[in-house]
């Protein structure tokens, strides 16, 4: 679950902040849409929400544990990030250099999970994700929904709390959107994590739970 | 005679042997009757001579009774390198030799028994010299020489060595003694057989001795030998047994015999001279040395009789060693096995005194 | 909370990153392995040559003069230790034994080649030089060693040919000795060529009467060495010396420091430039996957792990680099020892090869050293990494962070700072004797180099980018200037480089010339002739001062050698036949010459001399001579370059006035206008027979020039090594930079650029880079050349020399690397222009 109080961010240059008063919660299970207009500030309370970024003051409170991540230094944030969050990026983010099953397990071993148990994780998650047998092959060779089936995987695989997914189909097709929209939101449900998606797209925030807009004025 | 297997083993270093000489061999002089000794002349060497000896064994009663110990200085003149005019050309070559005897400690520190002994060898002028006016002979800083002090004379003894070392002054309480006729001493049956011979038994030994670097007052009584000749061992000899005492009230006691390869008694000589001074000779016939007791050394398998019966005229003695183990090895100038050692001497006569017994492990080689 | 698990998992993670890594950047990879490994090579190379030298030297003494506590000998190689002085010695009780010894050259049946001749108390010897005990031989005609015979070590009895029994004459100047051998010296190390007879034979025969060579003490097991010494020392006649085994082994590590610390550093110049590589690959590595490690930050990588992770990757370079560097390092030391000899052409140990043999200890050493150049060379890569805001990278890329590098007059002042600094170090005399301070002024002036480069490449580059110019030279010129980083680095390469192999040429030249000159002035006859180590023999003295003799003039010189401290290697003396009021005729001073003010022994002494004992010219200066010492004046500083360990040089006048005897081994003969060969051939029956060696003064030039350049040789190949380096090092980060700048270069390719036009531009870059970098390059080693020669060389070598800059051969070398550079960065080139544009345009974001 997630949980926003008070939520205020300045720039140092502009006089108006950001966002401030944000207050927000993303229940286990909720999938929630994030919209707003370019330059609104969707991507910074994302970085501020993954510890990324410093909010101004306060509190962001994630997992089962209800941590306040604003409150943590960056070590401890790292640490958090690997145990309960998982992100879906609208440029995939898939490391070229390793295979699609060690990219998969990544957040394993940041978790501490030694090696030798993943394999049978990875392989059923990629079969969850509809990309059996694809484990040792390279990044190079897949296309950008396969890419992006990959991330969602990795995104799952640690059963993290909270999914903060940043224009997850923005770089696709819209048949593979699609598909990917549901993929995605079936294995949400699925785990029973709570969700936020930042996106542009009518067709996406309507499959979501519920849509909040951020606007100068605050969300709703 | 004497001791020491210096005299009768050829010259012969770990490097080096020595064959027969191939030139004509020097003249040595010969040892005879008649030569009248003077002192302190004659305490001094005689280069001339193939060999020599000072030669000093003792008892201490201080820091420890029944302590022995000795120290030889021995001239050799090789007959090598006599055309050389250099100074340090090896005509003269000295050894030194020096052992102590340590008896067990007290019963609570119940160390045992043991025998220390170090040497040195040296070419003369090269490290080492001796005087020919009076006793003054070294080798390195060990030395033995006389003094003439105002309370009168004294030998000086000098040694070190990392287990053990010694300075000792020796006073004479009784006049020299001149050994055979006036100190022509026969050896053999052959009057070329035969050494200058000078003893003074009675000495009284003051100084300093360091066992394991532990510096103790020392003090005890010692017999002085001097000896020197060009041939003294008879072809048939295979080694001998020599004892000198100092006895309880002031005598003085001295016996040799040379054995043959069968142990028989080739030649054998002794002479007494009592706390009063008088002086008696005997001839072989009238000494004899018979084993009591032997001890068998595990290192050189030799077996030495440690316990002797030794009849001179009407005297018969029995001779204990403070120490079975008195085997010494003596590596230069070459390498020998001998017992030489501190015993205490019972019967018609007591006392204590050097027994030294030779040949024993392996025939003397000549 | 780190579990073992943890460690293990994250651990497998920094194993993938490590193996991706090596897997796409192979080349630069291996190459910076590569480069390391030969820092550290050529470091353990000389390192084990040095140690083997030292041992084998140590071993030559000692299989001579046995293992000692302590030797008492002249101060003067012409003086001996009174026989008094021994046997005085000999009584003391600290004293075990001592050993004296005669020890003496002599030629065998009037071979040309002497060997030493060793006299010995065998009675003595056995305590303190076992190794020269002889064994008598049952075929000798001597009885034993007393009765005169000769001992021969087994190597000398086969090279003669002889056996025990057979006879032979020992010829030593005018004496000689016919005797027989006697036996052989067992214990002896085979390469060991030497006689043992009596010392007392031996003094018989050639002297010195009632004296010796020297004296070997062993001392008493429980006597202090060092109080001992020290009160002997003091009632120890003057010409005589005390010298205990650790002057020997300190001595000895004299002889070769300066050589072994200048070519340590050489080695450690390759360490450093290998270093420098590990930063290029490890900091265009970051920048390359800035995405990626701003990903693995995101999904929970801690930062100290990102920082580890680069610190890692960089040991993975530097452990197998510094692996394969010291099996390389042991191929070399013994490759070198074999064609070289122990001191790599330096000439001062024997020619014999010494056994390599390598211990654990060094070579972890070593190890770590690698380890910790490729570990620094990561660092800053590291920190980079670490520092990376983790958004930001993620959506667009590694950050430069241009900010931080902006032109600014504070920008100035730290390499102006430097080279201040650098200034005021270079003026610092020696430390412990050693040119410390001139290689932290070395280190320095490169420091400042470095610094000032975005410096010189902003202001200029930037100036010219706003001149009117052609797109692609533009867009080049704008690069170089706004990327200062990238340049930084690639330049940076080139000014290690360039410098120092600049420096060392500025230096070696600067040497060379002064050699050259130097040569012309110690040369001044056409022929010499000389003995090896015993006086020339005086019939043949006789037959040249008759007047059928083809000789216009004839100087003939004595040499000898003095101990001034038992630390040291000696100072020879040279007595020789020259002109008290004009000596200048003769020694090249370096200064005024200058007569004595009272009537006094004069001696000039040689620049090497006067660095290490400090001694100038109008000085009074006592030596050991002749058993005495002597307050002598010094009339003037020569220079000299061939003892390094210092000469004095005293009229052959004010010798014999002194009570000397005038024994000469070397003659410098003039022949008869015209007659020169027929001089040749006069000469040639005495040389036959007395085994005497001559030269003309073109093959002693020659041979000088020659075993100078030998002993540069490994300088040589550094300069090349790190010329290579600096030129990859460029190749790489240009190759970086190129990728770095993908999404832009795509860009213009999409805006109508061509592919030549691109390639031109990204060359264009890569020569303005290499030129800033060799221009700097060249200023850093014309300073650092002056350095080395000013500074480090008489600090090292106490010898001095004028700078002689080989003008053409500096520009070569930049014009050639300047070529190189431009064809390192078409490898660049190729890259940019094979950049897909649709994809990268499409992909990169």
């Amino acid at each position: 679950m997630l949980l926003l109080a008070n939520l205020e961010k300045r720039h140092a240059t502009a006089a108006r902040p950001l966002f401030s008063g944000l207050a927000l919660t993303v229940a286990a299970g909720e999938i929630v849409a994030l919209v707003g207009e370019s330059g609104v500030g969707k991507s910074t309370l994302l970085n501020c929400i993954a510890g990324l970024e410093n909010a101004d003051s306060g509190s962001i409170r994630i997992g089962p544990q209800a941590v306040d991540i604003a409150k943590l230094d960056e070590s401890a944030r790292a640490a958090l990030r690997a145990r309960n969050i998982g992100f879906v990026f609208q440029a995939f983010h898939v490391l070229p250099t390793l295979t699609v099953a060690q990219n998969i397990a990544v957040p394993l071993l940041l978790c501490g999970v030694p090696a030798k148990e993943h394999g049978r994780r990875t392989r059923a998650l990629l079969e969850r994700v509809g990309l059996s047998g694809f484990g040792p092959r390279w990044p190079a060779s897949l296309s950008g929904g396969e890419l992006q089936r990959v991330a969602i995987a990795r995104a799952l695989i640690h059963q993290p709390a909270l999914i903060l997914a940043d224009e997850p189909t923005g770089n696709l097709d819209p048949r593979t959107a699609h598909e990917i929209l549901a993929l995605l939101l079936e294995r949400v449900r699925e785990q029973d994590v709570s969700a936020l998606v930042v996106t542009h797209s009518q067709q996406v925030a309507s499959c979501c739970d519920r849509i909040l807009t951020l606007t100068p004025d605050g969300l709703s | 005679m004497r001791r020491r297997t210096f005299l009768s083993a050829p010259l012969l270093l770990p490097a080096l042997t020595l064959a027969a000489p191939a030139r004509a061999p020097i003249a040595y002089p010969a040892v005879g009757a008649g030569v009248r000794l003077a002192f302190p002349r004659d305490h001094g060497a005689h280069p001339d001579f193939r060999s020599e000896w000072w030669y000093v064994t003792g008892a201490l009663d201080s820091p420890q009774a029944d302590t022995g110990f000795q120290l030889t200085f021995f001239r050799s003149r090789p007959g090598t390198a006599e055309a050389l005019q250099s100074p340090i050309a090896a005509r003269q070559i000295l050894f030194a030799h020096a052992a102590l005897t340590v008896p067990g400690e007290r019963l609570l520190h119940a160390e045992r028994a043991r025998l220390l002994h170090a040497e040195r060898a040296a070419r003369a002028n090269l490290g080492a010299g001796f005087s020919i006016v009076d006793c003054d002979v070294h080798i390195g800083a060990w030395r033995m020489s006389r003094e003439d002090r105002r309370s009168g004379e004294l030998f000086r003894l000098q040694m070190q060595s990392p287990q053990f070392s010694y300075d000792f002054t020796l006073t004479p309480s009784q006049p020299l003694l001149l050994q055979g006729d006036g100190g022509y001493s026969r050896k053999g049956n052959g009057p070329e057989l035969a050494s200058y011979y000078v003893s003074w038994p009675q000495l009284q030994v003051d100084g300093t001795l360091i066992v394991d670097g532990k510096r103790q007052v020392a003090s005890g009584r010692a017999w002085f030998d001097h000896e020197w000749s060009t041939a003294i061992l008879d072809g048939l000899a295979v080694g001998w047994d020599w004892l000198g005492v100092n006895l309880d009230g002031g005598g003085a006691l001295m016996a040799f015999r040379m054995r043959d390869a069968r142990r028989a008694t080739l030649f054998a000589h002794a002479t007494w001279r009592d706390a009063e001074g008088r002086v008696r000779q005997f001839d072989a016939a009238d000494v004899s040395f018979t084993p009591l007791r032997n001890w068998s050394s595990a290192r050189s398998g030799a077996s030495y009789p440690v316990q002797m019966e030794i009849r001179i005229g009407e005297l018969t003695l029995r001779t204990r060693p403070v120490l079975d183990d008195q085997e010494l090895s003596a590596s230069r100038p070459t390498a020998v096995v001998y017992w030489e050692g501190l015993v205490h001497v019972e019967g018609s006569l007591s006392g204590r005194g050097y027994l030294e017994m030779t040949g024993y492990a392996g025939r003397l080689r000549l | 909370m780190i579990t073992a698990g943890n460690r293990s998992a994250l651990g497998t993670l920094a194993w993938w990153l490590i193996r991706a890594q090596f897997r796409s950047r192979r080349a630069a990879t291996l190459l910076s392995m590569l480069a390391i490994g030969l820092g550290v090579a050529l470091g353990y190379a000389i390192h084990l040559i040095n140690d083997a030298a030292l041992a084998d030297f140590a071993r030559a003494m000692k299989s001579v003069q046995g293992d000692p506590d302590a030797v008492i000998a002249a101060r003067d190689s012409a003086g001996s230790v009174p026989l008094a002085d021994i046997n005085q010695l000999a009584r003391d009780p600290a004293v075990l034994v001592v050993a004296p010894v005669i020890e003496t050259r002599v030629r065998i049946d009037d071979s040309p080649i002497p060997v030493s001749l060793i006299g010995l108390d065998v009675f003595s010897a056995a305590a303190v030089m076992p190794q020269l005990m002889p064994r008598h031989d049952d075929r000798a005609v001597l009885d034993n060693i007393f009765a005169g015979g000769v001992y021969a070590s087994p190597t000398l009895l086969e090279r003669l040919g002889l056996r025990p029994g057979d006879a032979l004459t020992l010829v030593r100047g005018e004496q000689r000795w016919r005797t027989t051998i006697s036996g052989d010296l067992p214990a002896t190390h085979p390469d060991e060529q030497l006689l043992v007879a009596d010392i007392a034979w031996v003094q018989q025969r050639f002297g010195p009467a009632e004296a010796v060579s020297e004296g070997r003490v062993r001392l008493a097991p429980d006597a202090d060495l060092s109080t001992w010494r020290t009160t002997l020392a003091q009632r120890l006649p003057a010409g005589l010396l005390i010298r205990a085994a650790d002057d020997d082994s300190a001595r000895l590590s004299n002889l070769s420091r300066a050589y072994r610390v200048n070519l340590n550093v050489l080695a450690l110049v390759a360490l450093l430039t290998g270093a420098f590589l590990v930063f290029a690959t490890q900091l265009t590595a970051v920048a390359q996957r800035s995405t990626q490690f701003a990903l693995l930050g995101v999904l929970g990588l801690s930062p100290r792990m990102r920082l580890l992770q680069v610190l890692l990757e960089g040991l993975a370079i530097g452990l197998p680099g510094s692996l394969l560097g010291l099996s390389l390092g042991y191929i070399l030391a013994v490759a070198f020892t074999q064609l070289l000899g122990g001191d790599l052409g330096g000439g001062y140990f024997s020619d014999s090869a010494p056994l390599i043999v390598p211990a654990l200890v060094p070579a972890l050493a070593f190890l770590a050293l690698g380890c910790l150049a490729s570990l620094t060379g990561a660092f800053y890569p590291a920190y980079l990494n670490r520092t990376q805001a983790l958004a930001q990278a993620l959506t667009s890329g590694f950050s430069q962070r241009p900010a931080a590098i902006v032109a600014s007059p504070s920008r100035l002042a730290l390499p102006a700072l430097l080279a201040l600094a650098a200034f005021a170090l270079a003026q610092l005399p020696p430390l412990f004797e050693l040119p410390l301070a001139g290689y932290a002024t070395i280190a320095l002036v490169l420091a400042a180099g470095i610094a000032s480069a975005p410096l010189l490449t902003q202001t200029m580059f930037g100036w010219l980018s706003e001149r009117p110019l052609p797109a692609p030279q533009r867009i080049a010129l704008q690069n170089v200037a706004q990327a200062p980083l990238m340049a930084q680095v690639a330049a940076s390469g080139l000014i290690v480089s360039f410098a120092l192999t600049a420096s060392m040429v500025i230096m070696v030249s600067s040497f060379r010339v002064a050699v050259d000159h130097w040569l012309d002035h110690v040369l001044p006859a056409p022929l010499y002739l000389r003995s090896k180590a015993t006086p020339l023999p005086q019939p043949l003295l006789d037959a040249l001062a008759t007047p059928d003799a083809p000789f216009a003039r004839i100087e003939r010189m004595a040499t000898a050698s003095l101990t001034l401290d038992p630390r040291r290697p000696k100072v020879a003396l040279l007595v020789r036949e020259l002109e008290r009021d004009n000596p200048a005729a003769r020694l090249p001073f370096t200064g005024p010459v200058l007569t004595p003010p009272v009537a006094m022994p004069l001696v000039w002494i040689s620049e090497p001399m006067h660095e290490i004992y400090r001694v100038g010219a109008g000085e009074t200066l006592r030596l050991p001579l002749l058993g005495r010492e002597v307050d002598v004046f010094v009339g003037g500083v020569w220079r000299d370059y061939a003892r390094q360990f210092g000469a004095v040089v005293i009229s052959r006048d004010d010798y014999l006035s002194l009570g000397g005897d005038f024994q000469p081994t070397d003659l410098a003969l003039w022949p008869l206008p015209g007659q020169q060969s027929v001089a040749v051939a006069w000469l040639a029956p005495p040389i036959e027979r007395y085994g005497l060696e001559l030269a003309d003064s073109a093959a002693i030039r020659e041979l000088s020039l020659s075993i100078f350049d030998k002993s540069f040789a490994v300088t040589y190949a550094l300069e090349a090594a790190a010329m290579l380096i600096g030129l990859f090092g460029l190749a790489v980060t240009l190759a970086a930079s190129v990728w770095l700048r993908a999404r832009e270069l795509a860009t213009l390719a999409a805006l109508g650029f061509d592919r030549r036009m691109l390639s031109t531009a990204v060359m264009l870059e890569g020569a303005l880079i290499a030129g800033v970098g060799l221009l700097i390059g060249l200023g850093c080693g014309v300073a650092i050349g002056s350095v080395l020669t000013h500074v480090v060389n008489p600090q090292a070598f106490h010898w001095r020399m004028p700078l002689a800059i080989p003008w053409p051969m500096v520009v070569a070398g930049a014009a050639i690397t300047l070529a190189a550079a431009v064809l390192a960065s078409r490898y660049a080139a190729r890259q940019a222009t094979r950049l897909a544009v649709a994809q990268v345009l499409a992909s990169a974001q």
